[in-house]
């Protein structure tokens, strides 16, 4: 049995207008023990409002919210075995940091001998040994991360939320907290779900990653399944860059399907279950694409430059869509102007579902 | 113009404008140790003697007469009383506003109900009020409901308005603190009762404070509102200041209006440390 189980969650809010928006409209989730599961989306998907309804702070319309089997929808806030890192951390800044972390304890009447040695416990945890007693107000943001993280664990919740915890760190301290939020999470094995609308740390850190659009979910699967076979346009768009590309299978050549743009660019698919004369969106990563002598001829348009890399932009010659492809940055890398030709690996062509 | 010339002329602007907000006061201070009775605008010599007068303790006996002294006396006694008078007022006053002026700028933040705007607006009204028409509308209705000018209808009248000032700063305060404070609290096991004690109080204090001082200052110094509805037993400070003052401007006067600036720059720099801790 999952740990977490949602059925059929809807959530409707009225607009200033009168009008109606599903915030959920319709969402099924599981998330076993032990899972980092991550919900993903651009604003207004709906994914933050999930969050609210496992933590309680939003009330369901139609569905359920169960943990380890039993409902939760009745449940106050503060009586749901689920703790939450809030974006913007909701310190209390009135209260020094060993007393932040030890405020599930103290409201549950925990006595102090013990309150401190599971707050020490939780400080230890998060890398901040002996900054009890400092306030919020002198921390770094970095470190104030940490403390919403230590005081919602020292709870022992059976599910953590994390509402877009990162996105208020620079660059290089949220790839390192990505990864020290994994490491702890496989450590503490605790689930966690977790929102953010960056695809980067959701590749980075999930195990499962729930793609949400308008209300619904597009797409739930592991990074490398969201973001090698995404289910249709939207998700395949939303993670990482692509080529999406339009096309007519031509006819079979035993495992390989050859197909064409409308401008007469030769795409090869996999056969599987493709027919001759089929209409299909295809996807390509741009990494995908093998700059040499034979292929898709076209000219350089614009390089951009990403450090290790390039993106090139390639104008095909029968015209159409440019095609991005990444290409090492060395020297003899093609410039802007340069005639090029592009191949690829069939197997690295995705069939979207629909058309 | 150089921009030297102009930082002169800033200079000189600012040094001018707050001579203008100042001299009235620092002119009490001075005429408050001059000695000659008869034209304070006269320098005589520095002298305590209105300081003690206030306090029955002056050695002017001879020159003024007994009969004279006893007067004097009594006045100094009344004064007293008024002071005695306008501080119990100030703090029961202070005490109410501030409770309920807290308590409502919650209810109006943190609760969704029908009408909302509309007792917002309501609150600021009585700040907007003319004094003259709050204190006559008061004493009409006291008289209406036959209820005597006492003590309780100058703390009653005092409230009408300064639960709006309270409201009004705490409101401020509230309007600035992140609601996932309260989120947090309720998710890490508090009920709405132990957020408001530990969690949402402790966030409002320097506001309650700043609006209990404030309530605590207006209440010391109203004039206009507390003559309608004072009666002749209880009279305040500034009402019996202005008292006082038609029948001609005594020295003490000045002595009691230092003693008030003073207090006034204690208060207010209570305010600001208070302010100043709290802030990080």
């Amino acid at each position: 049995m999952a740990l977490l189980e949602i059925r059929g969650a809807r959530r409707v809010f009225t607009t200033p207008e009168g009008g109606k928006v599903a915030a959920l409209d319709g969402v099924d989730l599981d998330v076993a023990q032990n899972e980092f599961v991550t919900l993903l989306g651009p604003s207004g998907c709906g994914k933050t409002t999930l969050l609210r309804a496992i933590s309680g702070f939003e009330a369901l319309d139609e569905g359920s919210v169960r943990l380890d089997g039993s409902d939760l929808s009745r449940l106050p806030p503060f009586r749901r075995p689920v703790n939450t890192v809030f974006q913007s951390y909701a310190l209390f800044s009135h209260m020094n940091v060993a007393r932040n972390v030890g405020y599930a304890l103290e409201v549950r009447g925990e006595a102090r001998p013990l309150r401190e040695t599971k707050v020490a416990d939780a400080l230890e945890k998060v890398g901040l040994s002996g900054m009890g007693s400092r306030r919020p107000g002198q921390l770094s943001g970095g470190q104030r991360q940490r403390v919403a993280l230590a005081r919602a664990l020292v709870a022992e919740p059976r599910l953590l939320l994390l509402d877009e915890p990162l996105s208020a760190l620079d660059r290089n301290l949220r790839q390192q907290m990505q990864l020290e939020l994994k490491a702890l999470q496989a450590r503490l094995g605790i689930a966690f779900v977790f929102v953010t609308h960056d695809q980067e740390e959701a590749l980075t850190m999930s195990d499962r990653i729930v793609v949400m659009r308008e209300g619904r979910i597009e797409q739930i699967g592991t990074p490398r399944e969201i973001y090698r076979r995404p289910r249709n346009r939207f998700v395949a768009d939303f993670i990482g860059e692509t080529n999406i590309l339009v096309l007519t299978v031509e006819r079979i050549e035993g495992a390989i399907a050859r197909a064409r743009t409308a401008e007469g660019c030769v795409i090869d698919l996999p056969s599987a279950g493709r027919a001759a004369g089929e209409r299909l969106t295809a996807v390509i990563r741009p990494e995908d694409f093998t700059l040499g002598q034979a292929g898709i001829a076209g000219v350089v348009s614009r390089a951009v430059y990403l450090g290790s890399d390039l993106i090139l932009f390639v104008r095909p010659e029968g015209g159409g869509a440019e095609i991005r492809v990444t290409a090492r940055d060395r020297a003899g890398a093609p410039e802007p102007g340069a005639p090029v030709h592009l191949s690829h690996d069939p197997v690295a062509a995705h069939v979207l579902e629909g058309a | 113009m150089t921009p030297r010339v102009a930082q002169m002329g800033l200079g000189a602007f600012a040094a001018l404008f707050f001579l203008f907000i100042y001299a009235p006061l620092l002119l009490i201070v001075a005429y408050s140790f001059n000695s000659n009775p008869v034209n304070m605008m006269i320098w005589d010599h520095f002298t305590l003697e209105w300081y003690t007068g206030l306090f029955g303790l002056s050695e002017r006996g001879p020159e003024i007469g007994d009969q004279n002294r006893a007067l004097y006396l009594e006045s100094t006694d009344q004064m007293l009383k008024a002071l005695r008078t306008s501080l119990t007022v100030a703090a029961f006053t202070t005490t109410i506003a501030t409770l309920v002026g807290t308590a409502t700028a919650i209810a109006l933040n943190r609760f969704r109900f029908r009408a909302r705007p509309f007792y917002s607006g309501f609150l600021l009204l009585p700040m907007m009020m003319p004094d003259i028409v709050l204190g006559i509308g008061l004493l009409i209705f006291f008289v209406t409901i036959g209820m005597n000018l006492s003590m309780l209808t100058i703390v009653i009248g005092h409230c009408t308005f300064l639960i709006s000032y309270v409201f009004i700063i705490v409101q401020a305060r509230i309007a600035g603190i992140d609601p996932a404070l309260e989120e947090a609290s309720a998710d890490l096991g508090a009920s709405e009762w132990v957020t408001l004690r530990k969690v949402l109080l402790p966030q409002l204090a320097p506001g309650i404070l700043g609006g209990a001082l404030l309530a605590f200052v207006i209440s010391m110094d109203d004039l206009v509102i507390t003559y309608f509805i004072s009666g002749t037993e209880n009279t305040t400070l500034p009402v019996f200041i202005f008292g006082m003052i038609r029948r001609g401007v005594k020295p003490e006067i000045n002595a009691i209006a230092t003693l008030m600036i003073l207090a006034s720059v204690i208060v207010a720099g209570l305010g600001l440390w208070l302010r100043s801790r709290k802030a990080d």
